[in-house]
Parts: C-alpha cells; structure tokens; sequence
C-alpha cells in the first residue's frame, strides 16, 4: 500500500504541477491571473481530437499544431481583451474568468457533452516499480511535468527574456525604464501559459475522456496549488504539488474517495488564512492581486 | 497595422476552429419541438392527425446521453404515432407534439432546485398534458413528486431508478399517484447483480470484491444493496468506495482491489469519466473482472472510444432496447428503426439505460390516453394502471406501487440483461440466460 501510494502520489503531483503551470507562469511573468486557463485547457483537448480523430493528421503533427494555435490563442486573448483593462486587477479577473466560461460553456452548447471524445495514448505498454504497475503514459506525465518545471526555472533565471518578462512581473515600472515593454512581456506569458495548457491536455486527456467540467477543476487545481505554493515560484509550485497531490491520495485511500476533492479548498483556505503569501512566496504586494 | 492584421488572422483562426468543432460534433442537439405536421418520414401518414396536440414535456438532462437517446426514441415514437394517425381521445384524433427542457442535472455542481425550476417552467409555459422521460437523478425525481401532486400531471419516469419513489406513492397515494416508472429502479438491479455474483461465486469461486460508486442517491443504495448480499453469502467485501459525480483518478479503489485480492471490481457509475476507471484497471493491471454498470461504456462504439480497453469487462443493459435480443422481437425492430431514423453512429452510440422504456413509454401513454377517453390527469392515471402490453423492454406491467415489474422472462415481465465485451470489440449477451449467446468468459489479465 505504501508503495503504491508512493508512486500514484508521485503521478499525481506531477498531473497537478502540469495543469498549473501554464496558470503560474502567466501569473509570476505578467502579474496578471489568467482565470481563462482551464477554458484553455479544455480548447486544447478538444483542438487536438478534432486533429486527429476528425481530420486524420498524424499524432505529432496534430500536437504540435494544438500548441502552436493555443499559444497564438493565449497571445489573442491578452491582445484582444485583457490588454484593455490591465492594470485594474479586478477587471482582468473578471475579464479572463468570463472568456474561460465562454469557452467552456460554447463547447457544452455545441454538444460536446458525452463520453466520446477521447485522445489516444502517446505511448502504450506498462512496467513495474516499486511492486505498483504503471502505465508509460502516466510516466511520460512525471517526465513531461518536471523537464517544463525545469525549463521554466531556466527560461526565468538563466535567459535574458525570461529575466526580462521576470523583472516585468516584479516591478512593472522599473523594468519599463529599462526597455522592457510591458505589452510584449504579457503577450508572450499568455503565449506560453496557452503553450503549456495545451501540453497538460495532450499529455493528461489520453488518460480519460475530454469532459467540460475538467475546465472548471483544472482552474481550480491551477489556483490552489499556485496559492499554496506562492504565487510567483516556481519552486514553491512544485512543493506545493507535492504536498496536495500525496496529500489527495492520501486522502482518498485512507479516508474517502470524495473527501479529496475537498483537499484543494482545504489548502486555500489555510494558507490565505496562515501564510497569504504561499509557503515559498516573496513578495507580500502580490498577495493583494488573488 | 500589422496588428490589426495580426487580429483579423486570429479572429479568422478562431472562427473556423469553432466551425470545424461544430461540424465534428456526434452529438445531435436534440429537437426541441416535434410537432406532428413536422415529422418527415418519407412516407404518407395512413391518416394525418390535424387536432390540437397532445403536449408532452421532457424536463431531463438534455446532455447526458441517456436523455439524447431517450428524446431521440420517445420522437421516434411520437413520430409513428402521429403518423399512423395519432391519438383518439374521446372519438378526436389528436397528434403528439414533444417539448423539451434542459435541466442539466447530471452535471456536477448542479443544485436540485435548479433542475425544480426547469420542471415548473416546462409545466407553467407549456402547460403538459404529460411528463415523459422526467428526471435524470433520483435526488431531482424525489423533489419533483410534490410539484408535479400540485399539477397532477401524469409522470412516467425513464431513468432515475431510486426506490423511494415507491415508498413515497404506497405512504401517500392520493398525492403521488401521479408517478410511475418503466425503467428499472435500484432494487431489481440490485437482484440482476446479485444473481451475477451468485453465478460467479459458484462458477469460478470468487469470493472477493471491491465495489466502487458514484455518490448519487441511485448508485450508492445499488452498491449497498450488492453490499449486504455479499456479506450475507460470505463473501468479502474489501473496499466500499464513493466517487464524487466528475472523479477522474480511481487509483487508490483500484490498489485496494489488487492488494486486497478482489476477485470482481462492481463499478456503478452514470457519469461520462467512470470510463477511465476500465482504462486504469488495464493500466495498473488489477486482476479483476469489471462487472457493473458504466454508462460510457455501454454503448456498441465504446469499444473504439476506450481504445480497445474494455476487453472482458461486463456490463449491464438495464432494459433490453440498446441491447437488441431475439427474445423480445421488438429490441430487434427498435434497432434497425432508430439506425434508420438517426444514423448508424447514433445507433452505435445508444445508452444502455433509459433508450427502451422512452420508446415505450409514449405508447403506454397512447393506449392509456385512448382507454381513459380524455387528457383528464385522474383518468389517464387509473388507465396507466391497468397497462399490460408487450414493448421494446418485454412486458409491461405496474406494480402497486407504479413500478413496472422486471424479471427474467420477457413473456411475464419487463427485462435487463448484461454483455460481456470481446476482441474484436463486440458486445456478448451474457445474462440473463434467455438471451445469453455465450457463458462469461474470464478475460485474459485474470
């Protein structure tokens, strides 16, 4: 049992650290909270199966193009909407939470509301670790999640746009008098938020079947692991998956299954009520913007 | 001006993403009215009926592929009806016509009262003579009994399977009355499970289980009901688990049933993500047998759906309808008619609950609205009652209590059965044994 729960806590740490981290990084690199997000994930999956199941294009073609349009979306979504009420963060919230509702729900009423829409496994076959038989895919998952996590540290702390779109989020006005332009640097973190939405769906919905409602959890999940973490490290993401995702298989085998949706709600509302700032968070300003 | 043109290409992008959406989508919304003048068949209605409609209301969870295919089959009906004439009430030939309202109550997070509002509006704005399909959860079924005593409108219910609605009508007849149900409840599949159990214990001598539920009224009473019986028969229970309506990760059921040494895993869900719940078993390799209810996993093109994952996983058909059997010449015919009328991939695509008692409900009604003479709710009720025909589903008979009576032989009652998926993907009738093609087989991971 131990075992087991090692490994499927690990698995799940690593699903929830992929959902989150397109929401985080567009947070830690513009400061704005893309409540869109899960909205965005979801276009995502349904993207990739019209791809593949309807159009027939290979399997990495059909990602490949799902993230690139995701990206431009993200972008679009900053150009086109959020980009009018920067600033005022109360409006960006609103403004973002609505367009994900409008993508979630324009999907439900275009009747993509039952079990059929499904994405394929990009690789099959199983092994065996610690006794606990796993599947490649939730393997590819653990991979996949840490490579990005890293990634984004790198992008973030070792690139000069990174440090660019960094020093943006931190103080806006300071970076402006640098040269950074502010417009570009919350285009492209919405860019790479899509970008990231798009490779949680591709790597994670093989799993199961693309459902509306995962719009909603996912935005939820984003939020409570980026809260309990703190809102702009990526360190204090990871953690923060960690702690919920063994925390929630925790729960659900010793406990019961439906007490670990209650996990996530649990986690917010300890650490705004104990630590506003996230266990790894620095700057207690930002607490201000959720 | 390079990013007004940068705009226009997205909008443009997005416009078409969303139009190649809407043309890939399987899923038909369904009609909202079927007027009877409307119902283009191809063919000529042996006596086209002209009087004022007969207003049937569908108040259900429109999204949920039990309410899509249960529309589809009660318009398929109303079609035939109207066709062949309509219905004569009182000497007057009068047509059907269907309306619907979205209640969205499978959905999680989706309050009662809700679904209540939709049920008073449908009532108030369309004023109908009858309620079919009626609600999708036994929680909203429950709630809807006291509107629908106000309205005293007649209620044949196709879906929500809690037995409670019984209790109800035999403590308070005069106020629920008005409530039937021709779909199976809880209680007779709690007896179809057990029997299957039965056969197992003394076939392959299993005497392990983990048993796994959505947390709906309708399927934690079916798992406790599976629940006693494996305790009285000595069998042991290693795991009771409850899934919030929308759970995605069955993990940790699915390790207590590989470490406890569960022979069969019962799943009883109606939600469309317990199908990950097969994918995961196959995935973590639990030896054993899958036998239960998962709603996406019954219909014929589930197979591809679930990338040939389902391979020896039994599951039930709570009436013959999607599951056609020679026994009941009429689940053939509903078939072939319902391919026809929707497309193959709608037929592929059919529940496994709900599908048959829609069909047969509107002729029930049909033949209760002609013996009762009037659209009187009172009159309709005591002819409801007296219901004995032959259907989609068997026979059709109500109980005391207004439930129609489930058993084994389709000649003496309505009837359930289960199938066992094969390679290449096909569906198997395995139970009961009357139209049973062949014996359960133990899948190959066991």
């Amino acid at each position: 049992m131990f075992e087991s729960m090692l490994v499927f806590g690990l698995v799940n740490s690593a699903t929830l650290l992929l959902l989150s981290l397109g929401f985080s990084i567009t947070f830690g690199l513009s400061g704005v909270a893309n409540f869109a997000h899960g909205g965005i994930y979801l276009l995502s999956g349904y993207l990739a199966f019209f791809l593949i199941r309807t159009i027939g294009l290979p399997y990495f073609i059909a990602v490949i193009l799902t993230i690139i349009i995701t990206a431009f979306l993200g972008a679009a979504i900053y150009k086109l909407v959020v980009i009018r009420v920067r600033g005022i963060v109360l409006n960006e919230v609103i403004a973002t939470f609505a367009i994900g509702i409008c993508i979630l729900e324009l999907f439900r009423w275009l009747g993509y509301v039952t079990y059929e829409y499904s994405l394929p496994y990009i690789v099959r076959g199983r092994f065996t670790v610690l006794g606990t038989t796993l599947d490649y895919q939730r393997l590819l998952i653990v991979v996949v999640a840490l490579l990005l996590a890293v990634f984004v540290w790198y992008f973030t702390h070792r690139t000069k746009t990174g440090m660019a779109l960094l020093g943006m989020a931190q103080d806006e006005y300071t970076a402006l008098a640098v040269g950074v332009d502010s417009d570009w640097a919350a285009t492209y973190s919405f860019a790479i938020g899509g970008a990231f939405a798009a490779v949680a769906a591709v790597m994670i919905l093989p799993l199961g079947i693309i459902n509306i409602n995962l719009g909603y959890e996912v935005l939820l999940i984003a939020l409570a692991v980026t809260v309990l973490g703190g809102l702009e490290s990526t360190k204090g993401l990871i953690l923060g998956c960690f702690i919920l995702g063994y925390a929630q298989v925790f729960t659900s085998t010793f406990f019961a299954p439906h007490w670990k949706e209650a996990v996530y709600l649990l986690a917010i509302l300890i650490v705004l009520a104990v630590k506003p700032s996230g266990l790894l968070g620095k700057f207690k300003e930002l607490e201000e913007r959720v | 001006m390079k990013k007004k043109v940068l705009c226009v290409l997205l909008m443009v992008l997005m416009i078409f993403t969303i139009w190649g959406f809407s043309g890939c989508s399987p899923a038909e919304t369904p009609a909202t009215e079927t007027p009877a003048a409307e119902t283009p068949t191809g063919e000529t209605p042996a006596q086209p009926a002209e009087g004022e409609p007969i207003v049937i209301g569908i108040p259900t969870a429109l999204g949920s592929i039990e309410g899509r295919d249960g529309v589809r089959a009660i318009e398929m009906a109303v079609e035939e009806i109207n066709n062949a004439g309509g219905v004569n009430v009182g000497g007057e030939q009068r047509p059907f016509k269907v309306v619907t309202i979205d209640t969205r109550e499978h959905e999680a997070g989706i309050p009662i009262h809700d679904a209540l509002a939709a049920l008073e509006r449908i009532i108030l704005t369309e004023d109908p003579h009858a309620i079919l399909f009626g609600a999708f959860r036994s929680e909203v079924l429950l709630a809807s009994m006291d509107v629908i005593a106000d309205h005293k409108i007649p209620y044949i219910v196709t879906t929500a399977m809690t037995p409670e609605m019984e209790t109800k009508i035999a403590e308070n007849y005069d106020e629920y009355k008005y409530m039937f149900r021709m779909c199976l409840n809880a209680p007779y599949l709690v007896r179809y499970l057990n029997q299957m159990m039965d056969y197992f214990g003394s076939e392959f001598g299993f005497d392990k289980a983990l048993i796994a539920v959505q947390d709906v009224l309708w399927a934690t009473g079916t798992g406790r009901g599976v629940e006693a019986w494996f305790n009285n028969n000595g069998w042991d229970v290693v795991g009771f688990d409850v899934y919030p309506t929308g759970a995605g990760d069955f993990s940790s059921s699915l390790t207590k049933a590989r470490q406890g040494g569960a022979q069969v895993i019962v799943p009883i869900f109606d939600m469309p993500q317990s199908g990950i719940l097969v994918k995961q078993a196959r995935d973590m390799e639990v030896p054993a047998l899958l036998a239960g209810f998962i709603s996406p996993a019954a219909p014929e093109n589930a197979w591809d759906v679930f990338d040939g994952e389902l391979d020896g996983l039994i599951n039930f058909i709570f009436e013959i309808g999607p599951l056609p059997a020679a026994a009941v010449p009429k689940s053939v015919e509903f078939n072939q008619k319902f391919g026809e009328k929707f497309g193959e991939s709608a037929r592929l695509s059919l529940a496994g609950h709900a599908p048959g008692p829609s069909y047969d409900s509107v002729y029930v009604l049909r033949d209760a609205i002609e013996r009762a003479g009037s659209l009187d709710g009172d009159a309709i009720v005591a002819a409801l009652e007296e219901t004995d025909t032959y259907g989609v589903i068997g026979r059709i008979r109500f109980d005391e209590n207004h439930q129609v009576v489930y058993g084994l032989d389709p000649e003496e009652t309505a009837l359930g059965g289960a199938f066992q998926w094969r390679e290449p993907g096909v569906r198997v009738p395995v139970f009961p044994e009357l139209i049973a093609e062949d014996d359960i087989q133990l899948p190959p991971y066991m």
